[in-house]
């Protein structure tokens, strides 16, 4: 039997604040984070991401962001195209809905972390998982969480709630 | 419940009588393996004998899974297993995850989803800029973040620019654009707390490269940043759009008054120069345009020479329109550097505390100073009331004729009492002094008449630590009094003992005369000398003039001359 093809998975790493969480994180948060990573993956010649809109696809680097700030690779994949959309169905009707997306728990870079499990059977580096529960642990990050995750209710008569884009 | 190999599966050599089957099996019972098969929709654990077979393993998964064996896909560390594979080979052991994938019939479903999800990612995108925008510009100006680990949300802010400093800048247009965003992001107590907090925004300030560069040139700037009181002064301020329009217009008056003294002029174009504009273009690259950078090169030389007499009544051109820098008389370079009556003896501290204070006016009244110079456009009368404010333009005026008063104000009261100092850096004496000077406001509201009656007695206590709590720094000494007007815009009578309180208040700020009430031809004389030479020899007349302007001696002038026939 012919050896199975192996399909190289890559994780696109992109820090949402260009630079400025490394300067501000120290005076902001009180500890050093590096950036504000969203990770994407990128298999079969497409890159793979989870947002508010959902699990969705582009060709690598082709999102707002540009061409990722690192490129970490994960190892490769005998899973198909075809096994992969499958599994992004089933994963688009159960874990990472539309709706689901939640900034601090369920966010673009769980979405990665599954996908690469099932791929590669690792993990993302840890730096990047962890990012979240480093920034609740500060105060700023929790008072940030008031406005940024829906499920919290604002102050009675802030004018800011969750955006109406996430439920 | 994990259930037995032996049940799920054909028999297997394990238990039974007949252990020794099959060759392969090994003489001792296969050790039973816990595999976690998880798919995207469940988890489920399995206990299955170390060295089965996929087929068999599919076997008992499709049970439990209610599947055919031929829809399993299973995946361990990116291999698909076969069949015939075992899990040994594949090395599965106990405790491991194994990915499954069930395909479902109707194959050609699962990727024609997709393009209806990229296609719904942009009507999301699209329906929802304006409320993002609304919560996302809250976080991301003026500290830049985006929001956190999410495409979504730079995505559905529905904004074209890919940099994160494009994006920035746009946002701030849109702020500039939307008086009615910047007021709710003003009144929005998260943004206020972090406006309150001297230390935070100490520390942004600090953070900026070009600003730490300024510091290493001006050293007095770093000592101003560090003193708490003078920033929370200059937040408080800050955070109060109308008390900063307030501050800037009445200062704008001050110094045009300012640049009658000989020297004042060149002294306050220094004072810009050297301070201000690297400071306002340290700013200029994060929040967008020097509104004041075509100040510094187009200096009109005209009103520097007039004394103003009056003040100018015309609404001032507007610097903060959003197409950048509009024109400038010295007037609006004077709006910039707002300085606290200092002259041509002002010490570099009083540039920088204003010029601190009015770096942080640029970052925050930039989009709010929008809305509140329309509605001031469009109602000159507020202006007026507010300039013509009596005890305003007094303790303007006395402060423009004395600059050393002011100067000492600024160095002597707060600075060298080291019970200020010590109660400066103690944050529940600052709060106690300003519950103090809040319950002074609220009182200077509630029972307006109260207040004169204050005159000789807590001035005298006060007077060393009240520069704590309402000189400290900055530019309207009196705060009690500045923010009375704030609220009354309609002037107040112009009654003798207010002055009075006024001119107190000042002289016990600079700590330069007693705090008793000097007599009122004492304290005039030298301007009844000037009034004598001028002419007028109506003695009487000239005191009740100055008294009513608080010394102020063109105002005095005006009033005798109005009461006279010809």
């Amino acid at each position: 039997m012919e050896p199975p093809n192996l399909y190289p998975v890559k994780l696109y790493v992109y820090d949402l604040s260009k630079g400025l969480a490394r300067r501000l994180s120290p005076i902001m948060l009180g500890k050093q984070l590096e950036g504000i990573w969203h990770t994407s993956i990128v298999v079969h010649k497409d890159e793979f991401y989870f947002g508010v809109g959902g699990i969705s696809s582009c060709p690598p680097g082709g999102t707002l962001l540009g061409p990722p700030d690192s490129v970490v690779d994960v190892g490769s994949t005998e899973v198909t195209e075809e096994l992969f959309q499958e599994y992004l169905s089933s994963l688009r009707e159960s874990l990472f809905r539309r709706e689901s997306y939640n900034v601090f728990e369920n966010n673009c870079n769980t979405f990665t972390n599954e996908v690469v499990q099932f791929l590669t059977g690792r993990k993302i580096p840890s730096y990047i998982t962890d990012l979240p529960s480093e920034i609740l642990s500060t105060p700023f990050g929790q008072a940030l969480r008031t406005f940024l995750d829906p499920r919290i209710q604002p102050p009675e008569g802030s004018p800011m709630g969750p955006p109406n884009g996430q439920s | 419940m994990a259930e037995n190999g032996e049940s799920s599966g054909p028999p297997r050599p394990s238990r039974g009588p007949a252990a020794a089957q099959g060759p392969a099996s090994a003489p001792a019972e296969p050790k039973i393996i816990k595999v976690t098969v998880k798919t995207p929709k469940e988890k489920e654990e399995f206990a299955v004998p170390e060295n089965s077979s996929v087929q068999q393993f599919k076997e008992a998964i499709s049970k439990r899974f209610k599947s055919q064996t031929d829809q399993l896909v299973l995946i361990f560390a990116g291999k698909i297993l076969k069949d015939q594979d075992t899990l040994i080979q594949h090395g599965i052991h106990d405790g491991l995850t194994v990915h499954l994938v069930i395909k479902s019939q109707n194959r050609p479903q699962g990727q024609s989803t997709q393009p209806s999800n990229a296609a719904g990612t942009n009507t999301t995108s699209a329906s929802t800029p304006r409320s993002n925008s609304t919560s996302v510009s809250t976080n991301s100006n003026p500290f830049g973040l985006g929001s956190l680990g999410g495409l979504a949300g730079l995505s559905s802010l529905g904004l074209s620019s890919t940099n994160f400093s494009e994006l920035q800048n746009q946002m701030q247009q849109q702020l500039l654009s939307s008086p009615e965003m910047m007021i709710q992001i003003m009144e929005n107590p998260f943004v206020q707390s972090m406006l309150s907090n001297p230390d935070l925004m100490r520390q942004l300030i600090m953070a900026n490269p070009q600003m730490q560069q300024l510091i290493q040139r001006n050293p007095e700037i770093s000592h101003l940043l560090n003193n708490p009181d003078i920033m929370r002064q200059t937040l408080e301020i800050a955070r109060n759009p109308a008390m900063m329009q307030e501050m800037m217009r009445n200062q704008d008056l001050a110094l045009s008054n300012l640049e009658s003294i000989p020297g004042g002029y060149n002294a306050l174009r220094r004072m810009y120069t050297d301070i201000q504009e690297p400071m306002l273009n340290a700013a200029q690259e994060q929040f967008g345009g020097n509104p004041f950078a075509s100040v510094g090169s187009s200096s009109t030389s005209g009103e520097g020479t007039q004394p103003s007499r009056t003040e100018n009544r015309d609404p001032l051109p507007n610097p903060w329109a959003p197409p950048p820098a509009t024109q400038s008389s010295a007037t609006t370079s004077t709006t910039t550097s707002s300085g606290s009556g200092s002259g041509s003896s002002s010490s570099s501290a009083t540039g920088n505390t204003v010029a601190a204070a009015n770096y942080v006016a640029s970052i925050f009244s930039t989009p709010g100073m929008q809305s509140l110079l329309q509605q001031i456009t469009e109602n000159p009368q507020l202006i007026q009331n507010m300039l013509s404010a009596p005890y305003m333009r007094s303790m303007m005026q006395s402060l423009s004729q004395n600059p050393d008063l002011a100067a000492q104000m600024m160095l002597n009261s707060p600075m060298q009492n080291p019970d200020t100092l010590s109660a400066m850096s103690n944050p529940r004496a600052m709060q106690a002094l300003m519950q103090i000077q809040q319950g002074l406001q609220t009182l200077a509201t509630e029972a307006p008449g109260l207040i004169p009656s204050f005159t000789p007695g807590p001035i005298g206590p006060i007077g060393p630590t009240g520069p704590g709590s309402t000189g400290s720094g900055g530019p309207p000494g009196p705060t009690v009094s500045s923010s009375t007007p704030s609220e009354t815009t309609s002037p107040t009578s112009e009654s003798g003992p207010n002055q009075q309180f006024i001119q107190q208040m000042v002289q016990a700020l600079a700590g330069a005369s007693p705090p008793q009430l000097p007599n009122p031809e004492v304290r005039f004389q030298q301007q009844l000398e000037q009034l004598n030479a001028m002419g007028f020899l109506n003695r009487e007349a000239n005191l009740q003039a100055l008294i009513a302007t608080g010394g102020d001696i063109n105002a005095a002038i005006e009033r005798l001359l109005g009461s006279q026939p010809s």
